[in-house]
Protein backbone atom coordinates (compact mmCIF):
# COMPACT_ATOMS: atom_id res chain seq x y z
CA UNK A 1 0.00 0.00 0.00
CA UNK A 2 2.72 2.41 0.98
CA UNK A 3 4.51 1.28 -2.16
CA UNK A 4 1.64 2.47 -4.34
CA UNK A 5 1.67 5.87 -2.67
CA UNK A 6 5.44 6.16 -3.10
CA UNK A 7 5.21 5.24 -6.79
CA UNK A 8 2.46 7.81 -7.39
CA UNK A 9 4.45 10.52 -5.69
CA UNK A 10 7.44 9.45 -7.77
CA UNK A 11 5.41 9.74 -10.97
CA UNK A 12 4.15 13.14 -9.90
CA UNK A 13 7.71 14.36 -9.27
CA UNK A 14 8.93 12.86 -12.54
CA UNK A 15 6.18 14.50 -14.60
CA UNK A 16 6.83 17.91 -13.10
CA UNK A 17 10.65 17.58 -13.25
CA UNK A 18 10.75 16.50 -16.90
CA UNK A 19 8.43 19.34 -17.86
CA UNK A 20 5.89 16.96 -19.37
CA UNK A 21 3.17 19.09 -17.87
CA UNK A 22 3.02 22.84 -18.06
CA UNK A 23 4.84 24.35 -15.05
CA UNK A 24 1.85 26.67 -14.65
CA UNK A 25 -0.34 23.61 -14.12
CA UNK A 26 1.78 21.30 -12.02
CA UNK A 27 4.01 22.11 -9.05
CA UNK A 28 6.73 19.70 -8.01
CA UNK A 29 6.29 17.53 -4.95
CA UNK A 30 8.96 19.39 -3.01
CA UNK A 31 7.49 22.80 -3.87
CA UNK A 32 4.05 21.60 -2.77
CA UNK A 33 5.44 20.21 0.47
CA UNK A 34 7.28 23.47 1.09
CA UNK A 35 4.08 25.42 0.45
CA UNK A 36 2.18 23.24 2.91
CA UNK A 37 4.86 23.87 5.54
CA UNK A 38 5.03 27.57 4.86
CA UNK A 39 1.30 28.22 4.91
CA UNK A 40 0.37 25.60 7.51
CA UNK A 41 -1.48 28.19 9.58
CA UNK A 42 -3.71 29.57 6.87
CA UNK A 43 -4.29 26.10 5.42
CA UNK A 44 -5.40 24.82 8.80
CA UNK A 45 -7.79 27.70 9.32
CA UNK A 46 -9.17 27.24 5.78
CA UNK A 47 -9.69 23.54 6.48
CA UNK A 48 -11.37 24.45 9.75
CA UNK A 49 -13.80 26.77 8.00
CA UNK A 50 -14.63 24.10 5.46
CA UNK A 51 -15.22 21.47 8.13
CA UNK A 52 -17.39 23.85 10.14
CA UNK A 53 -19.79 24.47 7.26
CA UNK A 54 -19.70 20.78 6.35
CA UNK A 55 -20.59 19.66 9.87
CA UNK A 56 -23.40 22.20 10.32
CA UNK A 57 -25.05 21.27 7.03
CA UNK A 58 -24.64 17.55 7.52
CA UNK A 59 -26.13 17.66 11.01
CA UNK A 60 -29.29 19.35 9.73
CA UNK A 61 -29.52 16.94 6.79
CA UNK A 62 -29.13 13.91 9.04
CA UNK A 63 -31.84 15.00 11.45
CA UNK A 64 -34.25 15.81 8.63
CA UNK A 65 -33.37 12.90 6.36
CA UNK A 66 -33.61 10.19 8.99
CA UNK A 67 -36.86 11.41 10.53
CA UNK A 68 -38.69 12.15 7.27
CA UNK A 69 -37.27 9.05 5.63
CA UNK A 70 -38.59 6.90 8.46
CA UNK A 71 -42.04 8.44 8.09
CA UNK A 72 -42.07 7.96 4.32
CA UNK A 73 -40.75 4.41 4.54
CA UNK A 74 -43.46 3.27 6.93
CA UNK A 75 -46.30 3.99 4.54
CA UNK A 76 -46.70 2.86 0.94
CA UNK A 77 -48.68 6.00 0.07
CA UNK A 78 -46.06 8.35 1.51
CA UNK A 79 -43.37 6.42 -0.30
CA UNK A 80 -45.14 6.59 -3.65
CA UNK A 81 -45.97 10.26 -3.36
CA UNK A 82 -42.37 11.22 -2.69
CA UNK A 83 -41.06 9.04 -5.52
CA UNK A 84 -41.11 11.47 -8.47
CA UNK A 85 -39.75 14.29 -6.34
CA UNK A 86 -36.90 12.09 -5.22
CA UNK A 87 -36.20 11.00 -8.78
CA UNK A 88 -35.83 14.64 -9.79
CA UNK A 89 -33.72 15.58 -6.80
CA UNK A 90 -31.55 12.47 -6.76
CA UNK A 91 -29.46 13.45 -9.79
CA UNK A 92 -28.47 16.33 -7.57
CA UNK A 93 -28.79 19.54 -9.52
CA UNK A 94 -28.44 21.21 -6.13
CA UNK A 95 -25.09 22.71 -7.01
CA UNK A 96 -26.98 24.76 -9.60
CA UNK A 97 -28.71 26.45 -6.68
CA UNK A 98 -25.45 28.11 -5.60
CA UNK A 99 -26.01 31.35 -7.56
CA UNK A 100 -29.61 31.56 -6.29
CA UNK A 101 -28.61 30.77 -2.71
CA UNK A 102 -25.96 33.49 -2.82
CA UNK A 103 -28.55 36.02 -3.95
CA UNK A 104 -31.30 34.94 -1.57
CA UNK A 105 -29.29 34.19 1.59
CA UNK A 106 -26.13 36.21 1.00
CA UNK A 107 -22.61 34.92 1.41
CA UNK A 108 -21.81 33.25 4.68
CA UNK A 109 -21.83 30.17 6.83
CA UNK A 110 -25.63 30.05 6.99
CA UNK A 111 -26.00 29.92 3.23
CA UNK A 112 -23.27 27.31 2.82
CA UNK A 113 -24.65 25.13 5.58
CA UNK A 114 -28.18 25.49 4.22
CA UNK A 115 -27.17 24.39 0.76
CA UNK A 116 -25.09 21.54 2.15
CA UNK A 117 -28.09 20.46 4.23
CA UNK A 118 -30.45 20.59 1.25
CA UNK A 119 -28.13 18.54 -0.95
CA UNK A 120 -27.10 15.89 1.54
CA UNK A 121 -30.68 15.50 2.74
CA UNK A 122 -31.57 13.44 -0.36
CA UNK A 123 -29.24 10.45 -0.09
CA UNK A 124 -30.01 10.17 3.63
CA UNK A 125 -33.75 10.44 3.02
CA UNK A 126 -33.71 7.97 0.11
CA UNK A 127 -31.70 5.36 1.95
CA UNK A 128 -33.65 5.68 5.19
CA UNK A 129 -36.92 5.41 3.30
CA UNK A 130 -35.70 2.33 1.51
CA UNK A 131 -34.13 0.84 4.63
CA UNK A 132 -37.32 1.23 6.65
CA UNK A 133 -39.41 -0.03 3.75
CA UNK A 134 -37.46 -3.26 3.35
CA UNK A 135 -37.46 -4.33 6.98
CA UNK A 136 -38.35 -8.00 6.75
CA UNK A 137 -41.95 -9.00 7.23
CA UNK A 138 -40.72 -11.75 9.51
CA UNK A 139 -39.23 -9.16 11.84
CA UNK A 140 -42.40 -7.10 11.89
CA UNK A 141 -44.70 -10.06 12.44
CA UNK A 142 -42.51 -11.44 15.17
CA UNK A 143 -42.57 -8.05 16.87
CA UNK A 144 -46.35 -8.00 16.54
CA UNK A 145 -46.75 -11.39 18.17
CA UNK A 146 -44.55 -10.11 20.97
CA UNK A 147 -47.08 -7.28 21.27
CA UNK A 148 -44.60 -4.48 20.95
CA UNK A 149 -45.91 -0.92 21.02
CA UNK A 150 -45.31 1.39 18.06
CA UNK A 151 -42.45 3.27 19.71
CA UNK A 152 -40.71 0.10 20.83
CA UNK A 153 -41.19 -1.40 17.39
CA UNK A 154 -39.58 1.65 15.81
CA UNK A 155 -36.71 1.89 18.26
CA UNK A 156 -35.96 -1.78 18.78
CA UNK A 157 -36.79 -3.36 15.42
CA UNK A 158 -37.30 -0.99 12.49
CA UNK A 159 -34.45 1.47 13.03
CA UNK A 160 -31.79 -1.11 13.93
CA UNK A 161 -32.78 -3.18 10.90
CA UNK A 162 -32.70 -0.10 8.66
CA UNK A 163 -29.49 1.25 10.18
CA UNK A 164 -27.02 -0.35 7.74
CA UNK A 165 -28.81 1.29 4.79
CA UNK A 166 -29.12 4.57 6.67
CA UNK A 167 -25.39 4.38 7.31
CA UNK A 168 -24.61 3.89 3.63
CA UNK A 169 -26.79 6.90 2.83
CA UNK A 170 -24.84 8.88 5.40
CA UNK A 171 -21.58 7.68 3.89
CA UNK A 172 -22.66 9.16 0.55
CA UNK A 173 -23.80 12.34 2.28
CA UNK A 174 -20.46 12.75 4.06
CA UNK A 175 -18.55 13.12 0.79
CA UNK A 176 -21.37 14.89 -1.04
CA UNK A 177 -21.55 17.53 1.70
CA UNK A 178 -17.85 18.20 1.30
CA UNK A 179 -18.23 18.57 -2.48
CA UNK A 180 -21.01 21.11 -1.96
CA UNK A 181 -19.06 23.01 0.71
CA UNK A 182 -16.01 23.28 -1.51
CA UNK A 183 -18.10 24.25 -4.54
CA UNK A 184 -19.78 27.09 -2.66
CA UNK A 185 -16.36 28.25 -1.50
CA UNK A 186 -15.08 28.18 -5.07
CA UNK A 187 -18.03 30.06 -6.55
CA UNK A 188 -18.80 32.41 -3.69
CA UNK A 189 -15.30 33.06 -2.36
CA UNK A 190 -16.54 32.54 1.19
CA UNK A 191 -13.27 31.27 2.61
CA UNK A 192 -12.24 27.71 3.32
CA UNK A 193 -10.22 25.32 1.19
CA UNK A 194 -12.13 26.03 -2.04
CA UNK A 195 -11.43 29.75 -1.89
CA UNK A 196 -7.84 29.04 -0.89
CA UNK A 197 -7.24 26.95 -4.02
CA UNK A 198 -8.98 29.39 -6.37
CA UNK A 199 -7.12 32.38 -4.91
CA UNK A 200 -3.82 30.55 -5.32
CA UNK A 201 -4.63 29.78 -8.94
CA UNK A 202 -5.61 33.35 -9.70
CA UNK A 203 -2.44 34.58 -8.02
CA UNK A 204 -0.37 32.15 -10.11
CA UNK A 205 0.87 30.44 -6.95
CA UNK A 206 0.90 26.93 -8.40
CA UNK A 207 2.56 25.25 -5.41
CA UNK A 208 0.06 26.92 -3.11
CA UNK A 209 -2.80 25.66 -5.24
CA UNK A 210 -1.52 22.09 -4.94
CA UNK A 211 -0.99 22.55 -1.21
CA UNK A 212 -4.69 23.41 -0.92
CA UNK A 213 -5.72 20.45 -3.08
CA UNK A 214 -3.62 18.00 -1.06
CA UNK A 215 -4.99 19.33 2.23
CA UNK A 216 -8.53 19.17 0.82
CA UNK A 217 -7.92 15.59 -0.24
CA UNK A 218 -6.73 14.64 3.21
CA UNK A 219 -9.71 16.35 4.83
CA UNK A 220 -12.02 14.34 2.57
CA UNK A 221 -10.13 11.16 3.22
CA UNK A 222 -10.16 11.65 6.99
CA UNK A 223 -13.88 12.46 7.10
CA UNK A 224 -14.76 9.44 4.94
CA UNK A 225 -12.54 7.07 6.83
CA UNK A 226 -13.67 8.47 10.16
CA UNK A 227 -17.29 7.90 9.31
CA UNK A 228 -16.72 4.38 7.98
CA UNK A 229 -14.87 3.47 11.15
CA UNK A 230 -17.60 5.01 13.32
CA UNK A 231 -20.29 3.09 11.45
CA UNK A 232 -18.36 -0.14 11.90
CA UNK A 233 -18.11 0.42 15.65
CA UNK A 234 -21.67 1.61 16.21
CA UNK A 235 -23.32 -0.89 13.88
CA UNK A 236 -21.42 -4.15 14.33
CA UNK A 237 -24.40 -6.01 12.88
CA UNK A 238 -24.32 -4.12 9.57
CA UNK A 239 -22.02 -6.53 7.75
CA UNK A 240 -23.79 -9.58 9.04
CA UNK A 241 -27.16 -8.27 7.91
CA UNK A 242 -25.87 -7.39 4.47
CA UNK A 243 -24.41 -10.84 4.14
CA UNK A 244 -27.70 -12.40 5.21
CA UNK A 245 -30.02 -10.48 2.93
CA UNK B 1 -49.15 -17.30 -12.76
CA UNK B 2 -47.42 -14.16 -13.84
CA UNK B 3 -49.98 -13.51 -16.55
CA UNK B 4 -52.85 -13.90 -14.07
CA UNK B 5 -51.31 -11.57 -11.55
CA UNK B 6 -50.51 -9.02 -14.25
CA UNK B 7 -53.60 -6.92 -14.21
CA UNK B 8 -54.07 -5.86 -10.61
CA UNK B 9 -50.33 -5.36 -10.28
CA UNK B 10 -50.32 -3.09 -13.30
CA UNK B 11 -53.19 -0.98 -11.96
CA UNK B 12 -51.49 -0.70 -8.65
CA UNK B 13 -48.35 0.50 -10.37
CA UNK B 14 -50.27 3.11 -12.33
CA UNK B 15 -51.81 4.31 -9.07
CA UNK B 16 -48.45 4.61 -7.38
CA UNK B 17 -47.03 6.38 -10.41
CA UNK B 18 -49.88 8.92 -10.36
CA UNK B 19 -49.30 9.42 -6.67
CA UNK B 20 -45.68 10.24 -7.42
CA UNK B 21 -46.68 13.01 -9.80
CA UNK B 22 -49.28 14.24 -7.33
CA UNK B 23 -46.51 14.55 -4.75
CA UNK B 24 -44.51 16.63 -7.19
CA UNK B 25 -47.60 18.76 -7.83
CA UNK B 26 -48.00 19.42 -4.12
CA UNK B 27 -44.36 20.52 -3.90
CA UNK B 28 -44.87 22.90 -6.85
CA UNK B 29 -48.03 24.25 -5.25
CA UNK B 30 -46.21 24.85 -1.97
CA UNK B 31 -43.54 26.80 -3.85
CA UNK B 32 -46.21 28.81 -5.67
CA UNK B 33 -48.00 29.68 -2.41
CA UNK B 34 -44.81 30.52 -0.52
CA UNK B 35 -43.61 32.76 -3.35
CA UNK B 36 -46.84 34.64 -3.79
CA UNK B 37 -47.23 35.12 -0.03
CA UNK B 38 -43.67 36.36 0.47
CA UNK B 39 -43.80 38.95 -2.36
CA UNK B 40 -40.04 38.74 -2.56
CA UNK B 41 -38.29 39.81 -5.74
CA UNK B 42 -35.78 37.06 -5.09
CA UNK B 43 -38.29 34.22 -5.19
CA UNK B 44 -40.43 34.06 -8.34
CA UNK B 45 -43.56 31.93 -8.36
CA UNK B 46 -43.41 28.40 -9.67
CA UNK B 47 -45.66 29.36 -12.57
CA UNK B 48 -43.38 32.14 -13.78
CA UNK B 49 -40.27 29.98 -13.35
CA UNK B 50 -41.90 27.15 -15.28
CA UNK B 51 -43.01 29.52 -18.04
CA UNK B 52 -39.49 30.88 -18.26
CA UNK B 53 -38.12 27.32 -18.37
CA UNK B 54 -40.39 26.60 -21.33
CA UNK B 55 -39.04 29.73 -22.97
CA UNK B 56 -35.49 28.38 -22.42
CA UNK B 57 -36.36 25.02 -23.90
CA UNK B 58 -37.88 26.54 -27.04
CA UNK B 59 -35.68 29.61 -27.50
CA UNK B 60 -32.10 30.24 -28.58
CA UNK B 61 -30.77 29.18 -25.17
CA UNK B 62 -31.45 25.59 -26.19
CA UNK B 63 -28.69 25.49 -28.78
CA UNK B 64 -26.46 28.10 -27.15
CA UNK B 65 -26.26 26.62 -23.66
CA UNK B 66 -28.39 23.55 -23.17
CA UNK B 67 -27.14 21.32 -25.97
CA UNK B 68 -23.46 22.07 -25.25
CA UNK B 69 -24.07 21.02 -21.65
CA UNK B 70 -25.76 17.80 -22.72
CA UNK B 71 -22.87 17.04 -25.08
CA UNK B 72 -20.30 17.68 -22.32
CA UNK B 73 -22.13 15.39 -19.93
CA UNK B 74 -22.41 12.64 -22.54
CA UNK B 75 -18.73 12.83 -23.49
CA UNK B 76 -17.54 13.10 -19.89
CA UNK B 77 -19.80 10.31 -18.75
CA UNK B 78 -18.76 8.09 -21.67
CA UNK B 79 -15.06 8.55 -20.97
CA UNK B 80 -15.60 7.96 -17.25
CA UNK B 81 -17.55 4.77 -17.95
CA UNK B 82 -14.90 3.42 -20.34
CA UNK B 83 -11.98 4.17 -17.99
CA UNK B 84 -13.86 3.17 -14.85
CA UNK B 85 -15.03 -0.21 -16.14
CA UNK B 86 -11.70 -1.14 -17.74
CA UNK B 87 -9.51 -0.14 -14.83
CA UNK B 88 -12.07 -1.45 -12.34
CA UNK B 89 -12.06 -4.91 -13.96
CA UNK B 90 -8.26 -5.04 -14.04
CA UNK B 91 -7.81 -3.81 -10.52
CA UNK B 92 -10.58 -6.04 -9.25
CA UNK B 93 -9.35 -9.17 -11.00
CA UNK B 94 -5.64 -8.97 -10.23
CA UNK B 95 -4.69 -8.74 -6.66
CA UNK B 96 -1.35 -6.98 -6.78
CA UNK B 97 -2.47 -3.89 -8.76
CA UNK B 98 -5.38 -3.70 -6.36
CA UNK B 99 -3.11 -3.57 -3.36
CA UNK B 100 -0.79 -1.09 -5.03
CA UNK B 101 -3.51 1.31 -6.05
CA UNK B 102 -5.83 1.03 -3.05
CA UNK B 103 -4.48 3.94 -1.02
CA UNK B 104 -4.05 6.22 -4.03
CA UNK B 105 -7.56 5.54 -5.35
CA UNK B 106 -8.92 6.02 -1.86
CA UNK B 107 -7.33 9.45 -1.71
CA UNK B 108 -8.59 10.60 -5.10
CA UNK B 109 -12.04 9.26 -4.45
CA UNK B 110 -12.22 11.24 -1.21
CA UNK B 111 -10.81 14.40 -2.75
CA UNK B 112 -13.69 16.84 -3.29
CA UNK B 113 -13.21 17.07 -7.07
CA UNK B 114 -14.39 20.65 -7.58
CA UNK B 115 -11.01 21.53 -6.05
CA UNK B 116 -9.49 20.33 -9.33
CA UNK B 117 -11.42 22.91 -11.37
CA UNK B 118 -8.68 25.55 -10.93
CA UNK B 119 -6.12 23.02 -12.22
CA UNK B 120 -8.35 22.20 -15.19
CA UNK B 121 -8.68 25.93 -15.86
CA UNK B 122 -4.89 26.26 -16.04
CA UNK B 123 -4.52 23.17 -18.21
CA UNK B 124 -7.39 23.64 -20.65
CA UNK B 125 -8.50 27.24 -20.33
CA UNK B 126 -12.16 28.23 -20.51
CA UNK B 127 -14.63 26.07 -22.37
CA UNK B 128 -15.86 22.60 -23.12
CA UNK B 129 -12.63 20.60 -22.79
CA UNK B 130 -12.10 21.91 -19.28
CA UNK B 131 -15.65 20.98 -18.30
CA UNK B 132 -15.31 17.48 -19.73
CA UNK B 133 -12.01 16.98 -17.88
CA UNK B 134 -13.63 18.01 -14.61
CA UNK B 135 -16.57 15.66 -15.21
CA UNK B 136 -14.22 12.74 -15.86
CA UNK B 137 -12.14 13.50 -12.77
CA UNK B 138 -15.27 13.21 -10.66
CA UNK B 139 -17.44 10.60 -12.42
CA UNK B 140 -14.80 7.96 -13.01
CA UNK B 141 -14.58 7.03 -9.31
CA UNK B 142 -18.03 5.60 -8.60
CA UNK B 143 -17.75 3.40 -11.72
CA UNK B 144 -14.20 2.30 -11.00
CA UNK B 145 -14.75 1.55 -7.33
CA UNK B 146 -18.02 -0.32 -7.90
CA UNK B 147 -16.56 -2.40 -10.72
CA UNK B 148 -13.40 -3.21 -8.78
CA UNK B 149 -15.26 -4.15 -5.59
CA UNK B 150 -17.72 -6.35 -7.45
CA UNK B 151 -14.97 -8.09 -9.43
CA UNK B 152 -12.82 -8.63 -6.38
CA UNK B 153 -15.85 -9.94 -4.50
CA UNK B 154 -16.80 -12.56 -7.09
CA UNK B 155 -17.15 -16.06 -5.66
CA UNK B 156 -13.90 -17.82 -6.55
CA UNK B 157 -15.94 -20.87 -7.47
CA UNK B 158 -17.61 -18.96 -10.32
CA UNK B 159 -14.31 -18.06 -11.94
CA UNK B 160 -12.77 -21.45 -11.17
CA UNK B 161 -15.70 -23.32 -12.69
CA UNK B 162 -15.52 -21.23 -15.85
CA UNK B 163 -11.77 -21.81 -16.03
CA UNK B 164 -12.09 -25.54 -15.64
CA UNK B 165 -14.63 -25.48 -18.46
CA UNK B 166 -11.94 -23.97 -20.61
CA UNK B 167 -12.92 -20.31 -20.62
CA UNK B 168 -9.91 -18.02 -20.64
CA UNK B 169 -8.97 -14.42 -21.25
CA UNK B 170 -11.46 -12.24 -23.13
CA UNK B 171 -14.09 -14.97 -23.28
CA UNK B 172 -13.96 -15.50 -19.54
CA UNK B 173 -14.32 -11.76 -19.15
CA UNK B 174 -17.22 -11.38 -21.58
CA UNK B 175 -19.15 -14.52 -20.68
CA UNK B 176 -18.71 -14.78 -16.93
CA UNK B 177 -17.14 -11.84 -15.16
CA UNK B 178 -18.81 -8.95 -16.92
CA UNK B 179 -22.35 -10.37 -16.62
CA UNK B 180 -21.74 -11.26 -12.98
CA UNK B 181 -20.64 -7.76 -12.00
CA UNK B 182 -22.97 -5.83 -14.33
CA UNK B 183 -25.55 -4.93 -11.66
CA UNK B 184 -22.89 -3.20 -9.58
CA UNK B 185 -21.46 -1.52 -12.67
CA UNK B 186 -24.92 -0.16 -13.41
CA UNK B 187 -25.26 1.10 -9.85
CA UNK B 188 -21.94 2.88 -10.25
CA UNK B 189 -22.93 4.33 -13.62
CA UNK B 190 -26.15 5.67 -12.15
CA UNK B 191 -24.21 7.53 -9.47
CA UNK B 192 -21.78 8.72 -12.14
CA UNK B 193 -24.61 10.38 -14.10
CA UNK B 194 -25.66 12.37 -11.04
CA UNK B 195 -22.08 13.32 -10.31
CA UNK B 196 -21.53 14.37 -13.94
CA UNK B 197 -24.51 16.72 -13.88
CA UNK B 198 -23.47 18.17 -10.54
CA UNK B 199 -19.87 19.02 -11.36
CA UNK B 200 -20.90 20.12 -14.86
CA UNK B 201 -22.72 23.04 -13.30
CA UNK B 202 -19.89 24.13 -11.01
CA UNK B 203 -17.32 23.84 -13.79
CA UNK B 204 -19.51 25.88 -16.12
CA UNK B 205 -20.11 28.53 -13.49
CA UNK B 206 -16.39 28.91 -12.95
CA UNK B 207 -15.34 28.87 -16.59
CA UNK B 208 -17.55 27.06 -19.04
CA UNK B 209 -17.90 29.99 -21.43
CA UNK B 210 -21.34 28.57 -22.24
CA UNK B 211 -23.69 25.92 -20.91
CA UNK B 212 -26.54 25.69 -18.47
CA UNK B 213 -24.37 26.43 -15.43
CA UNK B 214 -22.96 29.48 -17.18
CA UNK B 215 -26.50 30.55 -18.04
CA UNK B 216 -27.73 30.19 -14.44
CA UNK B 217 -24.80 32.21 -13.12
CA UNK B 218 -25.17 34.84 -15.82
CA UNK B 219 -28.88 35.26 -15.22
CA UNK B 220 -28.19 35.80 -11.53
CA UNK B 221 -25.48 38.38 -12.22
CA UNK B 222 -27.75 40.33 -14.55
CA UNK B 223 -30.60 40.23 -11.99
CA UNK B 224 -32.77 37.96 -14.10
CA UNK B 225 -33.38 35.77 -11.11
CA UNK B 226 -36.35 34.04 -12.72
CA UNK B 227 -33.94 32.88 -15.41
CA UNK B 228 -31.73 31.24 -12.79
CA UNK B 229 -34.68 29.38 -11.30
CA UNK B 230 -35.79 28.34 -14.77
CA UNK B 231 -32.30 27.02 -15.45
CA UNK B 232 -32.44 24.92 -12.30
CA UNK B 233 -35.85 23.56 -13.34
CA UNK B 234 -34.49 22.62 -16.76
CA UNK B 235 -31.59 20.89 -15.07
CA UNK B 236 -33.98 18.96 -12.80
CA UNK B 237 -35.81 17.83 -15.90
CA UNK B 238 -32.56 16.82 -17.56
CA UNK B 239 -31.49 14.83 -14.52
CA UNK B 240 -34.83 13.12 -14.32
CA UNK B 241 -34.73 12.22 -18.00
CA UNK B 242 -31.21 10.83 -17.69
CA UNK B 243 -32.14 8.80 -14.64
CA UNK B 244 -35.32 7.45 -16.27
CA UNK B 245 -33.56 6.47 -19.48
CA UNK B 246 -30.96 4.82 -17.37
CA UNK B 247 -33.42 2.76 -15.36
CA UNK B 248 -35.11 1.73 -18.59
CA UNK B 249 -31.81 0.59 -20.07
CA UNK B 250 -30.96 -1.26 -16.89
CA UNK B 251 -34.31 -3.06 -16.89
CA UNK B 252 -33.79 -4.08 -20.51
CA UNK B 253 -30.17 -5.11 -20.27
CA UNK B 254 -30.35 -6.79 -16.91
CA UNK B 255 -33.77 -8.40 -17.33
CA UNK B 256 -32.23 -11.88 -17.28
CA UNK B 257 -30.72 -11.13 -13.96
CA UNK B 258 -33.89 -10.63 -11.95
CA UNK B 259 -34.88 -14.27 -11.94
CA UNK B 260 -31.36 -15.45 -11.19
CA UNK B 261 -30.79 -13.34 -8.14
CA UNK B 262 -34.35 -13.78 -6.97
CA UNK B 263 -35.03 -10.11 -6.31
CA UNK B 264 -38.67 -10.30 -7.36
CA UNK B 265 -39.85 -7.52 -5.07
CA UNK B 266 -37.84 -4.74 -6.67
Amino acid sequence: MAGGVAVSIGIWELVSATGLANAQALASVSATAAAIGEHAGSLASAAGQTIEAWAAGLAIATAGGVSLGTLAGRSAVAEASTETLVRMMRPLPSLALIPIAILVAGLGLKMTAGLVAFTSFWPIFINTRYGVHQVGRLFLETARTLQMGRATLLGRVVLPAAAPLVASGLQVAVSLALVVTVSVELVGGTGGIGTYVLDAQQGNAVADMYAGIVVGGFVGWALNRGFAELARRVLPWANRLEAAS
Amino acid sequence: MIALAGRPVRWRRVGLWLLGWAGLGVAALAWQLAASLSHSALVPTFASAAAYAWHLLTGPVLSADLLPSVARVLVGFGISAAIGITVGLLVGYYRSPREWTAAVFDFFRSLPTPLLIPVALVLFGLGGTMVVAVIVSAAVWPVLINTANATAGLEPIVVDTARSLGLRGPRLLARVILPAVSPQIFAGLRVAISVSLAVLVVAEILGGGSGIGYYIENAQQSFQITGSYAGVLVLCLLGWMADSLFLLAERRLLAWQRGVVGGGDA
